[in-house]
């Protein structure tokens, strides 16, 4: 694959672009104006407001509304320094009638396009869905909320003034009510429809530019995230970043096995809050449970904590139960817990009614994304709905007003209770049954072939054969439900049944605590700890985001999360691994929401809230830039970027990615400078952006101080780095920390940490911890005699030992005052 | 039943992805017998093993990783495997790199290896997470294709030039055949 590389670099003035905004108001003000004369009968309807007195003391910064290629060059800086890499799942392309075409050791196809183009392209695709889901997850929020509770003010509270900072860093807008999101949507959906038509045959054909489009994708997902999370969150009261937002209940056990339990499953709370509301307004809650899965747990847990002006009832969410997370619903579903099940939009299994068929659990398809071939009910009377589920003459509806859905699944969960006793018993496993089971295993390892941990399940049913269900007991966890085993069993063994049998009990009593989803981060805890990122004393960010394919297993998440919250970096946690990390408790029988702060500081660990809320982890990373540094931000997207790719030490995991969602939010992240680590499987997503640490010229930024190019060390190293285990995983993420701007201190405790990992997992010192030492102040104090010996006798370093100082062998020497740079119009004077 | 080492063990057997919809495309790996492997890596001018954290599931084969090392052929460990050849004193020719890094440094050409001493000529990939190394050989299999890439590991890897065919379930004579590569090595 050849690299071509962007040396050119556009750079307008700010002022050139605020006359051109100018310009444009001045002459849309004429558009706006009219005059009534002689007329009857006519409607004068009054659309977006298209001037008004602005409240910022920011001014506009050159890229509003970027467009397909506006930061185009700015991807070009990314792609130049962090090399693509790609790993083909598919040698072939068959996108078009030509193919299919063998694309083998790039040769091209057809069309011309080679193997990089093509993995380009479906990269391209994959951040695309991911994109959509969450636009259009917003786009569903914003006209259900606006029809609901009608247009609200858009309040993030007193600690909260740089309030939606992505959409003010790349629209350059400041929202103000929940209507003014219309105009970031409409932004969204055109660079969504631009970007997709990129793909079709005969248009792009460079795998750069295919992903510089990537990232502008993962850049609209971001923006998509938090038009979705802040339109929950001021409709539907959420926290706005309070440290100590409830706990609230998780686990299979914490549902009420004599009420009623109803699950509310996906990503779009809508309905499920509804069910929460009408359960609320009937007096209902001693007659039914709601418990969520995947992100819809977490926001509905979050609803109305702070009884601040709300619209709907107050205090409301903790009355929900968080079920678990996605990985577990298969398990979950073979438990007989659940008695109705209402599904909204995103990462439902596709079998999600053939699964609660089986087991007379009625299905209510919510969302038009998701309406798995059921009828379409959404006009007919809630009581004869209930009627149909309750007596199973359908297995399930499709109803499209949360309203009725809410009010229906809460019925049919009440009612359908005793009429499927009888059925819930027959689903699961007797004693005898699950003998039988296991006498039919051959033995033939068919399982351990798709099992994507690759779970000896063979040797499991021996040791079960033998009376030691243990095995069973101690993968429970690692099983990420894909239930592949089972649709290749040629036996046809129930396997998941098997394990729900050998588990009865822990399932019965899975009750754990998880901190409810906070929002966003406040301007008062940036005030206090971006000094502390940016010098490195607080040694990092780490963010651990998105699903629950592990590959061994979910204690995983609590293992990293623990490692680093008690090593002192800030830790942020989202959707399903902050659920699945709630699932250990310590010796105290503490889980980690209970045995750390929830504030954005070192030594604590924050659930953010779902998917959509990894946008205030971005929001977060923006505020140093624009609170600590005094940044402008508006509309100014790649130097926000700029600013934290050279000087906020943070790192994100997705230790169990999954979805095409988790390649937007990383692309996402990418772009802004954040780099990421992703497990095994992510190899699937075929594309990394991997530095060279043996190229020092690409290592070289401007000194923003006088416009000098600068030697750097490799830091961040990568930007999504493949990890093959979690120590690998921990070591990377504790490197990928490191930024130029760190001062003495920073990087010693960055290095301090990044060597005890390395001890701890690996048994030595890594190999290269040399390369990021600048000054004999940088060395970790536990090993600095035998790191400045080392460095003396194995790489040649010059030392002064009696004044403890290097003559000669550092990349570049410390430098409190570096500011470095990738961007030439940040260049402050000349040299 | 273990195979004995005399007779060799059948290698060849049983192409299939360990993964079972693995099937990338019409270019498709070719299992070998052991000493047809150890002939090429023999061969090999800048032969490197790629080990990963699958040894630890099974510590014998450390013990067989520094067998191959100290023939001259030096040792990627991957993910955090170094540890085990930490405990077991030997770190000689052995290098603590990801999979990942280390893959993106091979397609270029201008990398000069783990030492400093120039590109490699022939990969060998043992003990590492199927879908991932799976997924590295397909980097290279596309992007740099003057390097062999080969699989002594337990599985069929359809992305090597030359594999085993599936062993995940002969533990014994997998070992066996290991065994037979580290003999001709010795050779």
């Amino acid at each position: 694959m050849g690299i071509r590389k962007c040396f050119i670099y556009f750079q307008p003035t700010q002022a050139a672009y605020i006359k051109e905004e100018e310009a444009k108001n001045s002459m849309a003000t004429p558009e706006g104006s009219f005059s009534v004369e002689d007329m009857k009968n006519v409607q004068i309807n009054i659309g977006a407001v298209v001037k008004e007195e602005e409240e910022w003391d920011q001014p506009m910064g050159p890229f509003p509304k970027p467009q397909v290629a506006t930061l185009r060059n700015w991807d070009y800086t990314i792609m130049n320094r962090y090399h693509i890499m790609y790993c083909p799942a598919d040698d072939t392309c068959t996108l078009c009638t030509y193919g299919p075409c063998d694309l083998t050791g790039n040769q091209k196809g057809a069309c011309g396009i080679d193997i990089a183009g093509t993995c380009g392209k479906i990269v391209l695709i994959a951040v695309l869905m991911g994109t959509c889901a969450h636009t259009a997850h917003g786009r569903h929020l914003y006209h259900w909320c606006l029809d609901r509770f009608g247009d609200m003010k858009f309040d993030m509270g007193d600690e909260i003034l740089v309030d939606a900072p992505l959409t003010q860093t790349i629209l350059g807008i400041k929202p103000k009510s929940l209507k003014d999101y219309g105009e970031a949507l409409e932004y969204c959906e055109e660079e969504i429809v631009q970007l997709l038509a990129a793909t079709h045959s005969g248009q792009e054909g460079w795998y750069q530019d295919f992903e510089s489009k990537a990232l502008h994708s993962g850049m609209i997902d971001s923006l998509g995230k938090e038009i979705c999370d802040m339109l929950q969150t001021v409709a539907y009261d959420m926290p706005r970043g309070e440290a100590d937002a409830p706990l609230v209940e998780i686990g299979l056990g914490t549902l009420d096995q004599n009420k009623g339990v109803l699950i509310a499953y996906g990503h779009n709370l809508a309905a499920g809050a509804e069910a929460m509301i009408y359960a609320e307004n009937q007096n209902l809650w001693e007659k039914v449970d709601i418990g969520g899965v995947c992100c819809t747990a977490i926001d509905l847990t979050r609803i109305t904590e702070t009884g601040r002006d709300s619209k709907i009832p107050k205090n409301l969410g903790p009355k929900a139960k968080v079920a678990g997370a996605m990985g577990w619903w298969r398990k979950m579903v073979r438990s007989g817990v659940m008695d109705a099940v209402m599904v909204d939009e995103q990462c439902v299994y596709c079998d999600v009614l053939e699964d609660c068929q089986k087991r007379h659990i009625p299905v209510i398809a919510t969302n038009d994304k998701i309406m798995l071939g059921l009828p379409d009910r959404t006009n007919d009377p809630a009581d004869q709905i209930v009627e149909d589920l309750v007596s199973f003459k359908m297995p399930g509806v499709a109803i499209l007003d949360p309203v009725k859905a809410g009010e229906v699944g809460i019925r049919t969960a009440i009612a359908v209770k005793p009429k499927r006793a009888q059925y819930k018993q027959e689903s699961l496993l007797t004693e005898a049954q699950f003998k039988e089971y296991l006498e039919k295993c051959t033995g033939c390892n068919q399982c351990a072939f798709v099992c994507p941990p690759h779970t000896s399940i063979s040797m499991m049913i021996a040791e079960a054969k033998k009376g030691n269900l243990e095995p069973f007991s101690s993968s429970y966890e690692t099983c990420v439900g894909c239930a592949r085993c089972e649709v290749t069993c040629p036996q046809e063994i129930p396997i998941l049944a098997l394990y729900e049998y050998a588990n009865r009990e822990y399932i019965k009593n899975a009750k754990f605590k998880m901190r409810a989803g906070r929002g966003p981060v406040r301007d008062t805890e940036i005030r206090k700890v971006g000094a502390p990122i940016v010098l490195g004393t607080i040694p990092g960010v780490i963010a651990i985001i998105g699903c629950s394919n592990y590959p061994k297993g979910t204690k995983e998440c609590y293992d990293i999360a623990k490692e680093f919250v008690d090593r002192g970096y800030i830790v942020v946690a989202t959707g399903c691994m902050a659920m699945d990390m709630s699932l250990y408790k310590d010796e105290e029988g503490k889980t980690i929401w209970e045995q750390y702060g929830g504030a954005f500081d070192g030594r604590n660990i924050c659930n953010i809230g779902s998917c959509v809320a990894n946008a205030h982890i971005h929001g977060a990373a923006i505020k140093v830039a624009t609170i600590f540094a005094h940044r402008n931000h508006r509309a100014n997207y790649d130097d926000i970027a700029d600013y934290i790719l050279s000087k906020v030490g943070a790192c994100g995991v997705a230790w169990g990615a999954f979805s095409q969602k988790a390649a937007s939010i990383a692309t996402g992240f990418n772009r802004l400078g954040v780099p990421a680590v992703v497990q095994p499987h992510s190899v699937i997503y075929r594309r990394t952006f991997m530095g060279r640490a043996d190229k020092p010229e690409d290592w070289q930024v401007i000194d923003a101080r006088d416009g000098s190019m600068q030697q750097i060390e490799p830091a961040p190293e990568a930007m999504l780095y493949i990890a093959e285990t979690k120590e690998e995983a921990m070591l990377e993420m504790a490197k990928l920390c490191f930024r130029p701007s760190d001062n003495a201190m920073g990087r010693g405790i960055k290095l301090t940490h990044y060597c005890d990992i390395s001890m701890k997992y690996f048994g030595k010192l890594p190999d290269d911890w040399h390369i990021f030492v600048r000054d004999v102040k940088d060395l970790p104090l536990a090993y600095q005699a035998d790191m400045m010996k080392e460095l003396e006798e194995k790489h040649g370093w010059k030392i002064d030992w009696k004044a403890k100082k290097f003559i000669s062998g550092p990349l570049r020497p410390a430098d409190v005052s570096f500011d470095p740079t990738n961007i030439p119009r940040k260049i402050r004077a000349k040299k | 039943m273990a195979a004995e080492v005399k007779k060799g063990v059948d290698t060849t057997k049983n192409p299939i992805p360990f993964d079972l919809a693995q099937y990338p495309g019409p270019e498709m790996a070719k299992t070998y017998m052991p000493k047809v492997i150890a002939a090429i890596i023999k061969k090999a001018k800048r032969p490197l093993l790629v080990v990963g954290a699958e040894l630890f599931d099974d510590p014998i084969m450390f013990d067989k990783a520094i067998e191959i090392g100290k023939t001259g052929i030096p040792i990627a460990a991957t993910a955090h495997s170094v540890k085990g050849f930490v405990e077991r004193g030997y770190l000689d020719n052995v290098y603590q790199i990801g999979l990942h890094p280390l893959t993106s440094y091979m397609r270029f050409d201008d990398w000069q290896g783990l030492d400093g001493k120039g590109p490699y000529d022939v990969v060998i990939y043992m003990g590492i997470f199927y879908k991932f190394a799976n997924g590295m050989f397909s980097t290279l299999k596309h992007f740099k294709r003057d390097i062999k890439r080969v699989s002594i590991d337990r599985y069929y890897h359809i992305n090597a030039n030359m594999t085993f065919g599936n062993m995940a379930f002969d533990p014994d004579d997998y070992h066996a055949a290991v065994e037979e590569i580290i003999a001709a090595l010795k050779k």
